[in-house]
């Protein structure tokens, strides 16, 4: 009979695979990657900055507009998607290929809580790369003499963090089940994220469903390309069920995830 | 003996692929050898154990119990694999931390087992030394020490000696003894006779996915000694050697190769043959260039065994 396992014990054993996780995801060549993108983001802030100071451009730009810009461009559908993408399909895949997870597989731990700790490690380490590029971006955009804007828009900041958040929760999820299941994980992840997803969300019809972008798009704050044809199609989701779905759909990629590593046989190669 | 593991018509395939076929065994308390050349199926069998693999057919129990997908069974159980695989960030002293932290013991109980494994395998000096920067043989040592840190009563270990240095190597050969007297399980696997020799006498010898034999290690070599030895020798006149051997009572044949330069002798007696060939040189004057035994090895005598 298969013995009971307890909360605490299971909250102490993940810890211990989410630190164990972390260490490795941390430093690995996609962290190099993940920085580049990341700079990649801020160096647009930069340009954002520039543009509202010298008026470059003729037009009525606000800090607040730019900001928003950048969230839905750069951090949602661009650093959000390639962090939880790379690590989130590592998380399994590089203990298979580094062969040590049979160190994690021959301990007194259910498959479950060894992915639990692996999806906490992978929310951890997806907040400390974005949450610095979203403060930094926005103190580029909005600091200034007067700072006014700087603290009315904060509530902005707030909810932009709280739906990355989000957005981390369901892109992790799915990233971490195709990195359980399949061995060409990362070129799945690619085409689910920039292929589906990418099309979908134009797409009239119950099919914009299918993705989780369009949750994320239906409680975005700030307008961008594919929520504003959404909102001309009138198709965006109510709030309170766009934040219900991302959590279920998370709920259940993370449950997937965790049957695909009981199950599945992970045939180390010689 | 009283089972502690016991395989029921157990297999494992890969595709089309047999790794195991159809093996039924038992084993109680001491130490047994695993015994088989490269891809006889020991590693497979070995994971089959560990619950890294799920039977395609038959059953394997550790105390009466399924092990795949049991956790609660690995608390009983260690597992040294044959890959050199490690957390390379990790010191060895957090390497050992962090697996027994897995167990569920309790924090000072895990930094205490740490500092006795580590002892246990020597490695008390290079504790907080990253595991990347080990030497080959502290690598396997550490490997080890994971493996015995919480004191199971079963131990797999998949070839513990590869990469050791004779020390360590007549080390572990005495830990795993130790283990054995102690009333664990102990399975070592290897493909070298007589390492498993130096570990127990009981042994169960794989090839092609099936257990050939099963027992004392004395009877297989028995069985070896029923088979003819080749011996090939390089020397400055083959056919005047050939002359001088083929007299010799126990040896059975004698081939040329002309494109060496030397002979293979076919003798029943080989250490007759080795202890006699000397003299017979030096009588006729001839010089010796190489002399080998294709047979000193595992593979040649699951050959004799099975053909």
């Amino acid at each position: 009979m298969p013995e009971r396992y307890g909360l605490w014990k299971g909250w102490r054993d993940s810890k211990t695979i989410a630190l164990v996780t972390l260490d490795t995801l941390f430093w690995s060549k996609k962290t190099i990657f993940v920085g580049l993108i990341s700079f990649f983001v801020l160096a647009l802030a930069l340009l954002g900055r520039l543009i509202l100071s010298y008026q470059w451009v003729n037009a009525p730009f606000t800090p607040a507009q730019v900001f928003g810009t950048l969230m839905s461009t750069a951090v949602l559908h661009f650093l959000v998607v390639f962090v939880t993408l790379f690590y989130g399909t590592a998380l399994i895949s590089e203990e298979v290929e580094g062969k040590t997870i049979t160190y994690l597989f021959v301990r007194p731990i259910p498959k479950n809580i060894v992915m639990l700790g692996k999806y906490l490690a992978l929310l951890w380490i997806c907040m400390v790369m974005v949450l610095p590029v979203v403060v930094l971006s926005y103190c580029i955009l909005y600091l200034r003499t007067d700072l006014t804007p700087f603290f009315e828009d904060m509530h902005l900041l707030g909810k932009d963090i709280g739906i990355l958040f989000l957005a981390m929760l369901a892109y992790g999820a799915l990233f971490s089940l195709i990195g359980a299941w399949l061995k060409h994980s990362i070129l799945a992840g690619l085409v689910y994220a920039f292929g589906w997803e990418g099309i979908v969300s134009y797409l009239p019809g119950f099919t914009r469903k299918l993705t989780i972008t369009h949750y994320v798009q239906s409680i975005f704050p700030h307008q961008d390309t594919a929520g504003a044809i959404a909102m001309l199609i009138g198709q965006r989701t109510d709030t309170a069920e766009a934040v219900l779905m991302l959590i279920l759909l998370a709920a259940f990629f993370l449950g997937s995830a965790s049957i695909m590593l009981r199950e599945k046989e992970y045939v180390l190669e010689q | 003996m009283t089972a502690i593991l016991q395989g029921t018509d157990l297999s494992k395939w890969y595709g089309q692929v047999i790794a195991v076929n159809k093996v039924t065994f038992s084993l109680g308390a001491g130490v047994t050898g695993l015994l088989g050349p490269n891809g006889a199926g020991k590693s497979s069998l070995m994971k089959l154990i560990t619950g890294q693999l799920k039977p395609s057919q038959g059953t394997i129990t550790l105390y009466g119990e399924r092990i795949w997908n049991n956790h609660g069974l690995f608390r009983r159980l260690g597992f040294c694999p044959e890959q050199d695989s490690f957390y390379e960030r990790m010191t060895g002293a957090e390497f050992l931390t962090a697996l027994l932290s897995m167990n569920g013991l309790a924090d000072t109980e895990v930094r205490q087992r740490t500092d006795e494994a580590l002892a246990q395998v020597k490695l008390t000096e290079a504790r907080d030394k990253k595991i990347g920067a080990y030497s080959k043989g502290m690598r396997q040592r550490i490997k080890l020490a994971q493996a015995i840190a919480h004191d199971p009563d079963v131990l797999v270990l998949d070839e513990p000696l590869a990469g050791m240095d004779p020390v360590g190597r007549h080390e572990t050969i005495r830990l795993v003894r130790q283990w054995g007297k102690q009333g664990k399980l102990v399975i070592v696997s290897s493909h070298i006779l007589h390492e498993i020799e130096a570990m127990t006498r009981n042994i169960l010898l794989m090839h092609n996915g099936q257990v050939l034999a099963e027992g004392d290690v004395h009877q297989i070599r028995d069985l070896i000694d029923k088979h003819p030895h080749n011996i090939y020798i390089r020397c400055s006149d083959p056919r005047r050697l050939a002359e001088l051997i083929v007299g010799l009572p126990h040896v059975v044949s004698v081939r040329f190769h002309p494109e060496g330069g030397g002979l293979t002798a076919e003798s029943r007696r080989p250490d007759d043959f080795y202890q006699r060939l000397p003299a017979l040189m030096l009588d006729a004057g001839l010089d010796l260039d190489e002399i080998t035994s294709p047979d000193d090895n595992l593979q040649a005598v699951f050959h004799y065994l099975v053909k």
